[in-house]
C-alpha cells in the first residue's frame, strides 16, 4: 500500500471521528476520546522572553511535530460544529454553541469574519453548494490536493517544524512553507503563491512572520471563508517556554474582501516520542528502524495523491475540453 | 641548466595540480566536520531531456548523455516499454501532470532545489511541486515494513570521508527518469554519491538497479551548481493546481463591481 496522503480517505476518517465524538460527549465534559477534537478552550500564552532551549544560531528551539488542539477545517468559526448542511445529520452536534470551542476569529468579538456584503454572499453560496458541488468553483481546493495555504495548513493534520540558520521550515501534509529570517525583501508583488511569501524574525518567544504574495485561492475551511490576492497577514507564533504549546495569532488585512482588520487564533500542541507514533491525524509518525538506539519517531514523505477526486467523491465537474 | 629549469617547472606544475583538490576540499563549507550542502542547487546538464546520448530534437537539445557507457542496459521487454514511452512522451511524461519527479530525476530536473542540513538529516525541497525529501543521516535504516511505496523513495545516508552516500528504496511506479521515457519499476534501488568538487559545485552520481527493468546496475553523473544570485530564493511551483486555479478564490461573475 502507499503511505502517501489520500485526502478522500482522511476526510472520511475525520467525519466518522467527529460523529462518534459528538454522540459520546455529554454537555460540560471535555471533548475527549476523539482523535481530532482534543480540547474546547484556547490557553493563554503571553508574549515575552524565551527561557527554553535554543539552537546553535540563537533561535528558540521549537523543532518537532505540532498540531492544533481544537478541530479540523470543517468549520472556520464554529470549529467543533460540523459543516452546516451536512446531509449526514450525525455530524452536526446538538450541543449548545457555548459548550463547543470558540470561533477561530478572536477579533472581532462576534467571532465572524468581517466580510463585505458581496464576499459574505459568495462564502454563503460556496457553503450552500459544498456538499453537492455542481460547478468547479464549489469544489474545496484542498480536496484537489491544492496546498492548504495560510492559515488552513495549521488545522489540517499535524505538521513538522525544522529550523536552520536564517530559516524556519514548515512541512505540512499539504504544502511546504519556507520562512526567511535573513531580512531580504518580499518577492515582486505580481508573483502570487498558494503558501504566499514569508519573512520572519524572532521577538523573544514569538516568531513574527510577514506574509504577502498570497494567491488567495486556499479557503480557510469547508465553510468557504476566504481572502483575496491582496491580503496582508501578520502571523505571531507565540511559544510557551515549556516547549509543549504555542498559539498562532494572525492579523488579516484585506480591503478587497473585509470591512476591517480581524484576527485568527489557533492553539497548537507538541507531539513527540511520548505519544503513540500514529494516531491517524495529529501525529502520523512511524517508529524509525534504529537498532540499538533509543525510541525514535520519523515521518514518511508527505505527498498528496494529486487530483484524486473532489470531496466525498460526489462532485461532477465539467469535463476538460 | 635549461633542462633543469624545465624539470623544476614541470615538477612545480605537478605539485600545483596535485595540491589543488586538497586546497578545494579545505575550503568547502562544513557542519559538524561533515561537508555542508546547504544552499540552492541546479544542474545545467541536459539530463532531464534524455539521459542517453542523442542528437537535437524539436523537444530536446543535443547531448552526449550522462550515463556511464552511454546506454541504459534495459531487459528486452523493458526496452519495448521504454520505446512506447518515448513515442508517447508528449502526453505520458508524469512531469506534464506536475507529479512529484522522483529520485534521482528531481535532482537533475532543470529547476532549483534547496538543501537544508542538520547533523541528523538533510532536507531537500524541490521548487517543482515544493515536494520534500528527507535523507536521514542519523544511523537509522530503511523501515522494516516492506509495503511503503514513495514517489521519492526512502533515503538513508552515511558519510564515506567527504562523500555523502545515500541508499534509496521503497519506490512507487509513478515516476519516469527523464522526458525521453526512461523508466523504472517499484523494485528500483538507487545509491547516490554526493561530493563537493569545489565550494560551489557538487558532483552527483546515482547508480540504479532494478531487476525487473535493467539487466545490470548502471550509473549516471551530473554536476550541480550553487545559485549565487543575490537574494535568490525558491518560488513554490505547485503546477498541478494550474488546471483549476482559475476557479478560486471566487469565479469571475462574483468579482466586486460586476
Amino acid at each position: 500500500m502507499t503511505r502517501s496522503i489520500y485526502l478522500n480517505v482522511a476526510i472520511v476518517i475525520a467525519s466518522v471521528t467527529l460523529s462518534s465524538v459528538h454522540a459520546q460527549t455529554a454537555p460540560g465534559q471535555p471533548v475527549g476520546g476523539g482523535r481530532i477534537q482534543l480540547e474546547k478552550t484556547v490557553p493563554v500564552i503571553a508574549e515575552g522572553k524565551w527561557t527554553g532551549k535554543r539552537l546553535s544560531d540563537g533561535q528558540p528551539d521549537v523543532e518537532g511535530h505540532w498540531s492544533n488542539t481544537i478541530a479540523n477545517h470543517n468549520n472556520w468559526t464554529d470549529p467543533q460544529g460540523g459543516v452546516p448542511g451536512d446531509p449526514d445529520p450525525r455530524t452536526i452536534p446538538k450541543t449548545p454553541r457555548e459548550t463547543r470551542a470558540p470561533s477561530r476569529v478572536s477579533d472581532p468579538a462576534d467571532g465572524q469574519v468581517p466580510f463585505q456584503p458581496w464576499a459574505r454572499a459568495w462564502q454563503q453560496e460556496f457553503l450552500a453548494n459544498f456538499h453537492n458541488p455542481t460547478r468547479p468553483e464549489y469544489v474545496e481546493p484542498l480536496a484537489r490536493c491544492a496546498p492548504a495555504g495560510v492559515p488552513k495548513s495549521f488545522i489540517w493534520h499535524g505538521y513538522e517544524i525544522r529550523q536552520y540558520p536564517n530559516y524556519v521550515l514548515f512541512l505540512f501534509g499539504s504544502g511546504t512553507r519556507i520562512i526567511h529570517l535573513d531580512g531580504k525583501l518580499h518577492l515582486p508583488a505580481n508573483i502570487k503563491l498558494w503558501n504566499a511569501d514569508s519573512r520572519g524574525h524572532w521577538e523573544g518567544n514569538t516568531l513574527v512572520v510577514d506574509v504577502t504574495n498570497n494567491n488567495g485561492k486556499a479557503l480557510f475551511g469547508r465553510t468557504g471563508e476566504f481572502a483575496s490576492e491582496n491580503v496582508h497577514i501578520t502571523e505571531r507564533f507565540i511559544f510557551d517556554n515549556n516547549g509543549e504549546r504555542y498559539n498562532y495569532v494572525a492579523k488579516f488585512d484585506d480591503p478587497t474582501v473585509y470591512t476591517r482588520t480581524w484576527t485568527a487564533t489557533i492553539p497548537a500542541k507538541r507531539w513527540s516520542e511520548k505519544n503513540p507514533p500514529d494516531n491517524g491525524w495529529h501525529y502520523e509518525a512511524a517508529v524509525a528502524n534504529a537498532p540499538g538506539q533509543p525510541l525514535l519517531h520519523e515521518h514518511y514523505e508527505r505527498i498528496c495523491v494529486e487530483n484524486n477526486g473532489p470531496f466525498g467523491q460526489t462532485a461532477v465537474t465539467p469535463a476538460k475540453k | 641548466m635549461k633542462l633543469l629549469n624545465k624539470t623544476f617547472l614541470v615538477a612545480g606544475v605537478l605539485i600545483a595540480t596535485i595540491g589543488a583538490p586538497t586546497q578545494a576540499a579545505e575550503k568547502i563549507p562544513r557542519l559538524n566536520g561533515k561537508p555542508d550542502f546547504s544552499g540552492i542547487w541546479q544542474t545545467t546538464s541536459a539530463a532531464d531531456y534524455d539521459l542517453e546520448p542523442h542528437s537535437g530534437r524539436k523537444d530536446a537539445p543535443p547531448s552526449a548523455g550522462v550515463v556511464e557507457g552511454n546506454v541504459i542496459p534495459y531487459l528486452p521487454e523493458a526496452l519495448e516499454q521504454k520505446q512506447k514511452n518515448f513515442a508517447a512522451r508528449e502526453t505520458d511524461d508524469p512531469r506534464l501532470k506536475c507529479w512529484t519527479l522522483g529520485t534521482p530525476r528531481g535532482i537533475y530536473y532543470p529547476e532549483p532545489f534547496q538543501i537544508f542540513q542538520r547533523p541528523r538529516d538533510i532536507t531537500v525541497v524541490f521548487e517543482f511541486g515544493h515536494s520534500v525529501r528527507t535523507i536521514h543521516t542519523n544511523g537509522t535504516e530503511h523501515p522494516l515494513v516492506k509495503d511503503n511505496e514513495f514517489f521519492l523513495g526512502d533515503s538513508r545516508g552515511h558519510w564515506e570521508g567527504d562523500t555523502l552516500v545515500v541508499d534509496v528504496t521503497d519506490f512507487n511506479e509513478e515516476t519516469w527518469l527523464d522526458r525521453a521515457g526512461n523508466y523504472h519499476s517499484g523494485q528500483l534501488h538507487v545509491v547516490e554519491r554526493w561530493k563537493y568538487l569545489d565550494a560551489n559545485t557538487i558532483e552527483y552520481q546515482a547508480t540504479l538497479e532494478d531487476p525487473t527493468v535493467f539487466s545490470r546496475p548502471w550509473t549516471l553523473t551530473v554536476p550541480l551548481y550553487r545559485h549565487r544570485e543575490k537574494n535568490f530564493q525558491l518560488i513554490e511551483n505547485y503546477c498541478f493546481t494550474l488546471d483549476y486555479d482559475q476557479y478560486y478564490p471566487y469565479p469571475e461573475r462574483i468579482k466586486p463591481g460586476k
